[in-house]
């Protein structure tokens, strides 16, 4: 790999000149961008320090910072550090990082380094091929090889007098760039073609501060909205978003996992050989965290024995039933009445009765979630679905709309929210206008649309853009006075108390270039994954990734004898795609688009270097896996796998 | 005749400037030059002006010369490199050429090649140490010239009159710490600027000559209020100027309000610089109207 | 931080061959990327019949990992006349190097925007002179900040506190000006004359 360092000390005269006239001075270094992640430490801090300091010079402190000219990160790192007696600042960074600490401080801010002059710029490899961005590629009439990067004089219309033995006038190191384009031209046979080609002529005003300033503006807007970081993968909802959502085919058999829930596994009420109904109990709650399982048929019980889970793996203990397709429904699915006659706690009963969890992946307990024990300020109800692919919360929104706004209501009675806000991504534009006309008698309701990116829909996330406000560190959204729950919990909530029915069926959607026929599905809980994929005419071709849930935080199945369970939104088959990682380049995408504001390249590394400890301190506990790291990462490295390693160390530690 | 040999005497100078043509025919530019410049002491050419292609100020210069004239070199270092600047300073010294004008120019955006490499290699402040370099028999790659260097009596341009004047102020003086011997000002319309500005630059003392426009019209003032920076014409003389369109069209109006400014600013430069644009025909009225 | 503009259509129909394979980087999309465009511009090729197959992938600037994706569309390289690929300067090298024999087209013009690290462009630039100016400027780049990348002061170009060449831009000499006078340092207005080293060696150090 090539080492594209932006930077590098003055020369010792420059910088003691500089200094002459300064004193009390704070260090500030950047640990550099686009070079093999190596090392942590560079060196030019400590070199520029002790030149100061050898100078009779009195340094109030040194700090060393990643990707200084990430304005977000640097002022949370420079805030409060900069003792009082500094006088002057001395940064060692490229001239991004010294304009960016000269905009944060309001001191006279030096630079003790100098760029390193570049002759185009370089791509997210590290390799040596560089462009340099002139806005009229010439790369058609070269054959691939570009005359303004490897021509020293730029030359576009063949090679000057000057080259010499192949090599060029002006670096006798250096390749003849015009000879080797004539001989890649001879190759391809495109030697004629280029004859009769026009002069070229290059024209400078194609690249104008206009063009420029305008794509900064609106790339940046983009960037900032609604919280920091965060990527905008292609939506890929046109696949499914307009096939009807249509009830699938009972199934003959499902398999019903006692573990469908963030915490302990309930215990089996059933055994081989029972009749059970639709709604019946089949799994007792155990521990406070935990939740009932009922059953989503009506059948015979064919075995309470181990099968593979999609998240858990193999070896959960799960309910096999063979479905009669009668849906004979149990005495004790009754509806509870209507949300004025109840009572809080009778509502978080109801709920917990009802194992309703989170339905939009994590399987949290949502009676739990019920009782914050905190004052709340708003409920939040996710209808981002932020994921690409999917619409099932989508489908959610459209057809059961009215069970959507019943939840929430019930949520908010718990929690005695005064404000409940339906958030929407704006891509869903006939599920905003549908909420906001069905929310228009409720005056403590609202519906908001957001700009798409993901993660919008994490908890976290919604927080910042409703509320302005972040969860601390380690802590929950009722720490910041909020409670989030997903659109189709919310329908789960209203079932439950309106129905009486528990969470025994969703909306699945199944989905991806690599599904022959695409849909959307009120689909059974336990009904097999197979069987689904089946239905919608099997997987196309081989060499297929498929995962239950989106691209980004689904997890991939191996095996495809698998139930839908209750937390199941998608089922998705798309192309695999193969690649080897590579060594970090320090290029900084990780961090920019972290939305906790992590540091997720120090995670790779330490997991690497065994820094526990490090890892502590990066905090890497915050991280929520969401993986727009792994998705932007140009070395393709595996983050979230080393994040999940790294998390086991550090509880491992406790 | 160097132009500061007058500043020195403390006479009021007077230069007029002319622009050549997109093309290699000059007999009539040089015939109005004679004809109505020829009482004027120095006589600006300028270079690739609004960054258009014009034939070349150095050879126009030239022809001046040998007309009689005192040409007065403008360069800007839009076009050349440190190179080209310095051979065509040379060039200049070699003809006789003895009065420069160091200007940074517009950007190639503005003119009708919008698609040139802008070059800049250096700038009017970096140009002008270029000068002395070279007057001091070396070159600015440090190379000494063989025989006499050149000498000149070297100028620079200021905007009294702009919106960012703590800035104009601020470069006025490095183009003076960088040897700069006279200034001649972009065009004035507003006296109390011109002079509110002097009070702060006379400190540096160097002569400057004020930049005068004859106004056409309304419609050319409007023109350059919103599109040549550091030139605002006041409300009251477009309304002049609209007021009687033959007066104006006839060049009367122009002149008066030309010959009003220079009246006003007078006790406060050391001469003045009046651009004609086209209308060379003119200038011995307005001289007249001032009493030069 | 490069990002691509699509080359305009007339050029495009000009140069490409019968034949093509659609090789699409999105890469850098988070910064910026015309994928509508490019998709429309597809569906037109394909139901030209131009296309022999298309592969939409990321980082092809990276040789390994192209090479890696792109051995599953052999067959459909072979067939075409060549590759069209949409993507910065250095990801169609990346590829006209892989793929030695083949006729490689660029769909795109390049652009740089400021900002090295990251995916979101700066509202300031460095441009890697090598002999950093931002101790007289008050810490904002004349090389940048000014149109004409001017060291000592400013031209006579700015009206209103704009850039002459934009006016969207203010005269990066008045915002050095204001910052200089606001850290108490009017006194670097008086450093000597500047005059720029464009030779500086990016090898040489110190």
């Amino acid at each position: 790999m090539e080492n594209y360092t932006k930077y590098r000390l003055k020369s010792s005269e420059e910088l003691i000149q500089t200094l002459a006239g300064t004193d009390h001075i704070f260090v500030v270094a950047c640990n550099k961008c686009f070079k093999e992640f190596t090392s942590v430490d560079e060196p030019e801090c400590d070199e520029f320090a002790a030149l100061a300091k050898a100078g009779g010079k009195n340094v109030t402190g040194v700090i060393r910072v990643d990707f200084l000219c990430n304005k977000t990160q640097t002022l949370g790192r420079l805030r409060d550090i900069v003792p009082a007696e500094t006088e002057n600042v001395f940064v060692i960074s490229c001239g991004l990082g010294i304009q960016t600490v000269a905009d944060i401080v309001q001191l006279p801010v030096f630079a003790a380094s100098d760029s390193i002059p570049c002759r185009g710029h370089h791509g997210m490899a590290l390799t040596p091929k560089t462009c340099d961005a002139c806005a009229q590629c010439y790369l058609n009439v070269t054959g691939g090889i570009c005359p303004v990067v490897d021509c020293s004089k730029s030359l576009l219309n063949g090679q000057c007098g000057g080259a010499k033995d192949g090599k060029c006038e002006a670096d006798p190191t250096k390749d003849c760039a015009w000879e080797k384009i004539q001989q890649k031209l001879a190759k391809l046979g495109r030697l004629e073609e280029f004859r009769n080609h026009p002069v070229q002529l290059r024209d400078y005003s194609k690249v104008n501060s206009k063009l420029i300033s305008d794509y900064v503006r609106t790339i940046r807007e983009k960037r900032f909205e609604g919280y920091y970081g965060g990527v905008h993968p292609s939506e890929r909802k046109e696949m499914s978003a307009h096939v009807k959502l249509v009830r699938f085919p009972e199934p003959d058999v499902v398999v019903i996992p006692l573990s469908m829930h963030a915490g302990k596994p309930s215990v089996p009420l059933v055994k081989e050989g029972e009749h059970v109904r639709v709604g019946q109990r089949i799994g007792e709650q155990a521990g406070f965290i935990g939740a009932s399982i009922h059953s989503s048929v009506s059948g015979t019980v064919l075995a309470v024995e181990e099968r593979r889970h999609p998240t858990l793996g193999p070896g959960v203990l799960s309910v096999v039933i063979q479905n009669d397709k009668l849906n004979t429904v149990d005495e004790s699915v009754r509806p509870h009445g209507d949300i004025e006659g109840l009572t809080p706690e009778e509502i978080v009963e109801i709920v917990k009765d009802n194992g309703i969890v989170g339905m939009g992946g994590a399987g949290f307990p949502a009676y739990v979630k019920l009782q914050p024990g905190k004052p709340i300020d708003a409920v939040l109800l996710n209808g981002c679905e932020c994921e690409p692919m999917l619409t099932a919360d989508y489908k959610v929104l459209l057809h059961y709309a009215d069970d959507v706004i019943y939840g929430l209501r019930a949520i908010m009675k718990t929690v005695s929210a005064p404000r409940g806000v339906i958030v929407i991504e704006d891509n869903k534009p006939d599920a905003i206008a549908m909420l906001q006309e069905k929310t228009k008698g409720y005056e403590s309701i609202e519906v908001l649309a957001v700009r798409t990116k993901y993660p919008q829909g994490a908890e976290k996330m919604l927080i910042k853009k409703v509320l302005g406000r972040s969860v601390p560190s380690g802590g929950l959204p009722a720490d910041a006075g909020a409670v989030v729950s997903n659109v189709s919990s919310s329908k789960a909530i209203a079932d439950a108390i309106r129905l009486g029915f528990p969470p025994i069926e969703r909306v699945v959607c199944v989905t991806g270039e690599r599904v022959h026929s695409p849909g959307n599905f009120i689909v059974k809980v336990g009904t097999s994954v197979q069987e689904i994929l089946d239905f919608c005419g099997g997987i196309v071709g081989d060499d297929v990734t498929v995962k239950l849930g989106g691209p980004m935080m689904g997890i991939p199945q191996m095996e495809l004898d698998v139930p839908v369970i209750k937390a199941t939104n998608g089922i998705i088959a798309y192309e695999a795609d193969h690649t080897t990682a590579v060594e970090c380049i320090k290029c900084g995408r990780c961090a920019d688009v972290c939305p906790m504001e992590l540091f997720p390249l120090y995670f790779a590394k330490y997991v690497e270097t065994g820094n526990i400890q490090g890892l502590k301190e990066q905090n890497i506990m915050d991280c929520m896996e969401c993986r727009c790291c792994e998705y932007i990462c140009s070395s393709k490295i595996p983050l979230v796998t080393k994040i999940r390693e790294g998390k086991a160390a550090v509880r491992g530690m406790k | 005749m160097k132009i500061t040999e007058l500043f020195d005497r403390g006479e009021f100078v007077v230069s007029a400037e002319v622009g050549p043509p997109k093309g290699i025919h000059i007999d009539g530019l040089i015939e109005e030059a004679k004809k109505y410049l020829g009482g004027i002491t120095a006589v600006n050419v300028t270079d690739n002006q609004s960054s258009v292609m014009r034939l070349g100020s150095l050879a126009v210069c030239r022809q001046l010369l040998d007309a009689g004239l005192t040409p007065i070199y403008q360069l800007t270092c839009r076009d050349r490199n440190r190179i080209a600047l310095q051979s065509d300073l040379l060039s200049a010294a070699m003809f006789g050429i003895e009065n420069i004008l160091c200007l940074t120019g517009d950007h190639t955006s503005l003119g009708d090649h919008p698609g040139a490499k802008p070059v800049f290699d250096l700038d009017s402040v970096s140009l002008l140490h270029t000068v002395c370099q070279l007057e001091s028999g070396v070159d600015l790659g440090g190379n000494p010239l063989i025989g006499d260097p050149p000498k000149f009596a070297k100028g620079a341009v200021v905007s009294p009159c702009s919106d960012s004047i703590d800035a104009q102020l601020a470069k006025m003086e490095r183009k003076v710490l960088a040897g700069c011997d006279y200034f001649q000002t972009q065009a004035v319309f507003e006296p109390e600027k011109f002079i509110a500005f002097m009070e702060r630059a006379r400190q540096f003392g160097k002569p400057v000559q004020l930049g005068v426009i004859i106004p056409k019209s309304a419609g050319m003032c409007r023109y350059m209020n919103n599109n040549v920076a550091g030139v605002h014409v006041p409300d009251d003389m477009l309304d002049e100027l609209a007021a009687d369109k033959e007066r104006a069209k006839a060049g009367i109006t122009g002149v008066e309000i030309a010959a009003r400014v220079i009246r006003e600013c007078r006790p406060y430069c050391q001469g003045v610089h009046i651009m004609a644009l086209g209308w060379e025909s003119k200038v011995p009225a307005l001289l007249e109207q001032v009493g030069i | 931080m490069l990002i691509t503009k699509l080359k305009s259509r007339e050029d495009l129909q000009s140069l490409l061959p019968e034949k093509v394979f659609v090789l699409l980087c999105n890469g850098c999309k988070e910064v910026s990327f015309p994928e509508q465009e490019i998709e429309e511009l597809i569906s037109e090729f394909l139901t030209a019949d131009k296309v022999t197959g298309v592969l939409t992938t990321d980082y092809i600037c990276n040789p390994e990992n192209l090479s890696l994706r792109l051995k599953r569309r052999r067959a459909m390289i072979d067939e075409a006349d060549g590759v069209l690929v949409f993507s910065c300067g250095v990801g169609v090298q990346t590829v006209s190097d892989l793929l030695d024999d083949k006729a490689v087209y660029a769909g795109c013009d390049t652009i740089r925007l400021p900002g090295f690290q990251g995916v979101t462009p700066l509202e300031y630039d460095c441009g890697q002179c090598g002999e950093c100016y931002l101790n007289i400027t008050g810490g904002i780049c004349p090389v940048t900040a000014c149109s004409k990348s001017l060291v000592n002061g400013q031209c006579g170009g700015a009206q209103n506190g704009r850039c002459e060449v934009d006016p969207n831009m203010e005269c990066g000499w008045e915002r050095i000006y204001r910052r200089l006078e606001a850290v108490g340092r009017l006194d670097a207005i008086k450093c000597p004359t500047q005059i720029r080293n464009f030779a500086i060696d990016a090898n040489k150090s110190h």
